[in-house]
């Protein structure tokens, strides 16, 4: 009887892990990227059902419960858990929506970013030569120019609205994926197993698309963790500079200059959007730094 | 070394040609004719609206008015503010040293700061210290820092009344002139009691919330370095030989540990100036952040234009010294490339 119970165990250990619950071991072991991921999954969850979670709606203005405190200060309502802003808006409902805002900014300028990001430096490292010096030079100049400079210059020309704050700071976050994808596939596409896809027939395509592209992911995934969190700050501080997201929009960093001026008297409605913005974005470089020590640990410098 | 230099200038030419012809492309790009911006809601004669584009050059060919302003840039025309009628590189120059006293503060903070902070993680990897220190580091990292920058206000300045809540200087109890731009040496060289310590505690608040963000990266980069640094054979050699542990890690370790720190600090000084947009506009400190912002408010796009084109020249430039120094302390980079 005995031997029943214990070949299965010796056989599983026996077997290797695959690659996702190997990952999944050594990211578990990370405490704080844990607790990272499980914020993360509840600011997510937030966004998607901010329709039903939020307690008003968050453009209504309740004209008779303005700038009500939130519930740990005396004076306060449960009906406005985190108080009202100065129009009498609920700040509960502004911060469950604009976690949607944000997860979308994010998400969409890392997305963007980074297809284009792949796609540029697939080309200058297969190509070389002219395309590959055009490409660099660009990316050079975008990095040259500082951020949130460039961030603001594109927003005047184009104008100040979420669409184009996305459009802003995707260009502004390109050349780091342009860059990491081009020194990874050059650093490919000197391996044996390249040129032995090569020698028996991959047209170029496949080879980068199928061939290369997965082996350089690692280190992509860790940047486009990082990439969301630095989108959302760059997005809110364009929206807090007013040139991002405009009001009445619950954008929180639009929602935090609009209360600049009540930072004296009522403090929080300043000081809440913040803190959602902090925590936030604190989550995804957690879960960041623990994604980057468990799918590579070369990168564990910077 | 030599071959190294020419090299790393001739990459930055095309950058420069780059950038003088995207500025010039902005201002013909952004809604509203440079005129029609200046003309207001008055309104003027064809005339005089005539004479007005050909005083503006904007009656040229597109190839001929981007030559002139390339021509102009080279002899050091950054064009004029549309509001104030000064030259562009005059109210740059004005609001400039603003700018590079907050920076080079907030940079020292920083260092200060961050490399013993980098250093004590990691020397107790692990323990409580490094958690608590890499802790605070990432939180700094994650920092949104126009609210850290009000927050700090609300606490310091509107509750303790310990800082001044914005300005470089209070003018109501000291006024002296302008000699360098820099206030902290303006109020030592001016001789007013008081006025030093004043210019002091106006800079408090802008070093801090300007200098998380590169304090937190300093910190981060210095533990990640020292821990690398830690498992080598030298310092293994140095514990053997049975030096005492601050001397090992002090001296034998962080001075090579220091290496990539110097570059993070180095790479981080351009985009501190720049990066003093939101800092600058929070505490009203009147430097070429503030300017910025306060010209896209009042659509003078040349201010805009001539501003981006310095901001940015001097950042290529100061990234390219880094580089060079780069070069001649770590030969490795020189040859390779």
């Amino acid at each position: 009887m005995p031997v029943d119970v214990t070949l299965p165990v010796a056989a599983r250990r026996a077997t290797p892990p695959g690659p996702l619950l190997a990952f999944w071991h050594s990211f578990r072991e990370n405490r704080g990227a844990v607790l990272g991921l499980i914020i993360v999954s509840i600011v997510i969850l937030i966004a998607l059902f901010a329709n039903v979670l939020a307690p008003h709606d968050p453009f209504e203005q309740f004209r008779g419960f303005t700038r009500l405190p939130p519930i740990w200060v005396e004076g306060s309502s449960w009906t406005y858990p985190l108080g009202t802003d100065a129009l009498g808006r609920d700040m509960l409902s502004r911060l469950m929506y604009g976690s949607r805002i944000s997860l979308f900014i994010g998400l969409s300028v890392m997305l963007v970013s980074m297809i284009t990001g792949v796609i540029l430096g697939l080309a200058s490292a297969w190509f070389g030569g002219i395309i590959d010096v055009i490409i660099l030079r660009i990316m050079d100049l975008i990095m040259s120019i500082p951020s949130l400079v460039l961030a603001i210059l594109i927003v005047a020309i184009i104008g100040p609205n979420l669409t184009n704050t996305i459009v802003a700071v995707t260009v502004v976050y390109l050349p780091r994926y342009v860059r990491l994808m081009r020194a990874s596939a050059l650093s490919e596409l000197s391996k044996d197993y390249v040129t032995a896809a090569k020698v028996s027939g991959v047209g170029p395509l496949r080879l980068m698309l199928v061939t290369v592209l997965p082996n350089c992911l690692p280190p992509l995934i860790v940047q486009a963790a990082l990439g969301v969190s630095d989108a959302i700050l760059e997005a809110a501080g364009l929206g807090f500079l007013g040139l991002g997201a405009q009001p009445p929009t619950p954008e929180w960093g639009t929602m935090l200059a609009d209360s600049r001026d009540l930072i004296t008297s009522h403090p929080w409605v300043m000081a809440l959007p913040g803190i959602a913005i902090l925590i936030t974005v604190l989550a995804i470089n957690l879960m960041g730094d623990g994604l980057r020590d468990a799918l590579d640990p070369r990168l564990k410098r910077s | 070394m030599i071959r190294f230099l020419l090299r790393r200038l001739a990459l930055t030419v095309p950058t420069f040609v780059a950038l003088m012809f995207v500025t010039f492309m902005m201002i013909r790009l952004v809604p509203g004719d440079p005129i029609e911006v200046r003309r207001g809601e008055r309104g003027i004669s064809p005339e005089r609206l005539a004479e007005l584009r050909h005083e503006m050059g904007l009656d040229q060919p597109i190839w001929k008015q981007f030559v002139d302003y390339v021509w102009g840039l080279l002899h050091g025309d950054f064009g004029v503010s549309i509001i104030t009628k000064n030259p562009i590189l005059q109210e740059f120059l004005h609001l400039f040293p603003a700018t590079i006293e907050l920076s080079v503060c907030a940079l020292l903070f920083a260092t200060i700061i961050g490399i013993p902070a980098g250093v004590i993680a990691a020397s107790r990897r692990g323990g409580v210290y490094d958690q608590t220190l890499m802790g605070l580091a990432l939180t700094g990292y994650s920092m949104p820092i126009f609210w850290w920058g009000l927050i700090l206000i609300l606490i310091m300045s509107n509750t303790l009344h310990l800082t001044p809540v914005s300005g470089r200087v209070d003018l109501i109890k000291y006024f002296y002139p302008q000699v360098t731009g820099f206030m902290l040496i303006d109020s030592l060289i001016s001789g007013q009691k008081g006025a030093f310590p004043d210019a002091v505690r106006h800079l408090i608040l802008p070093t801090i919330v300007l200098g998380t963000v590169p304090l937190a990266i300093i910190a981060r980069m210095t533990r990640s370095s020292m821990l690398e640094v830690l498992e080598e054979d030298y310092v293994r050699t140095a514990r053997a030989k049975g030096l005492a542990p601050y001397r090992v890690i002090g001296i034998h370790a962080l001075r090579n540990a220091l290496i990539p720190v110097v570059t993070v600090i180095g790479l981080s000084i351009g985009s501190l100036l720049a990066g003093a947009v939101l800092t600058e506009t929070i505490f009203s400190w009147p430097g070429v952040g503030k300017w910025l912002i306060e010209s896209i408010g009042r659509r003078d796009y040349p201010a805009l234009q001539g501003g981006i084109m310095l901001i940015s020249s001097i950042v290529i430039v100061v990234n390219l010294l880094v580089d060079l120094t780069y070069g001649l302390i770590n030969p490795r980079i020189r040859h390779a490339r």
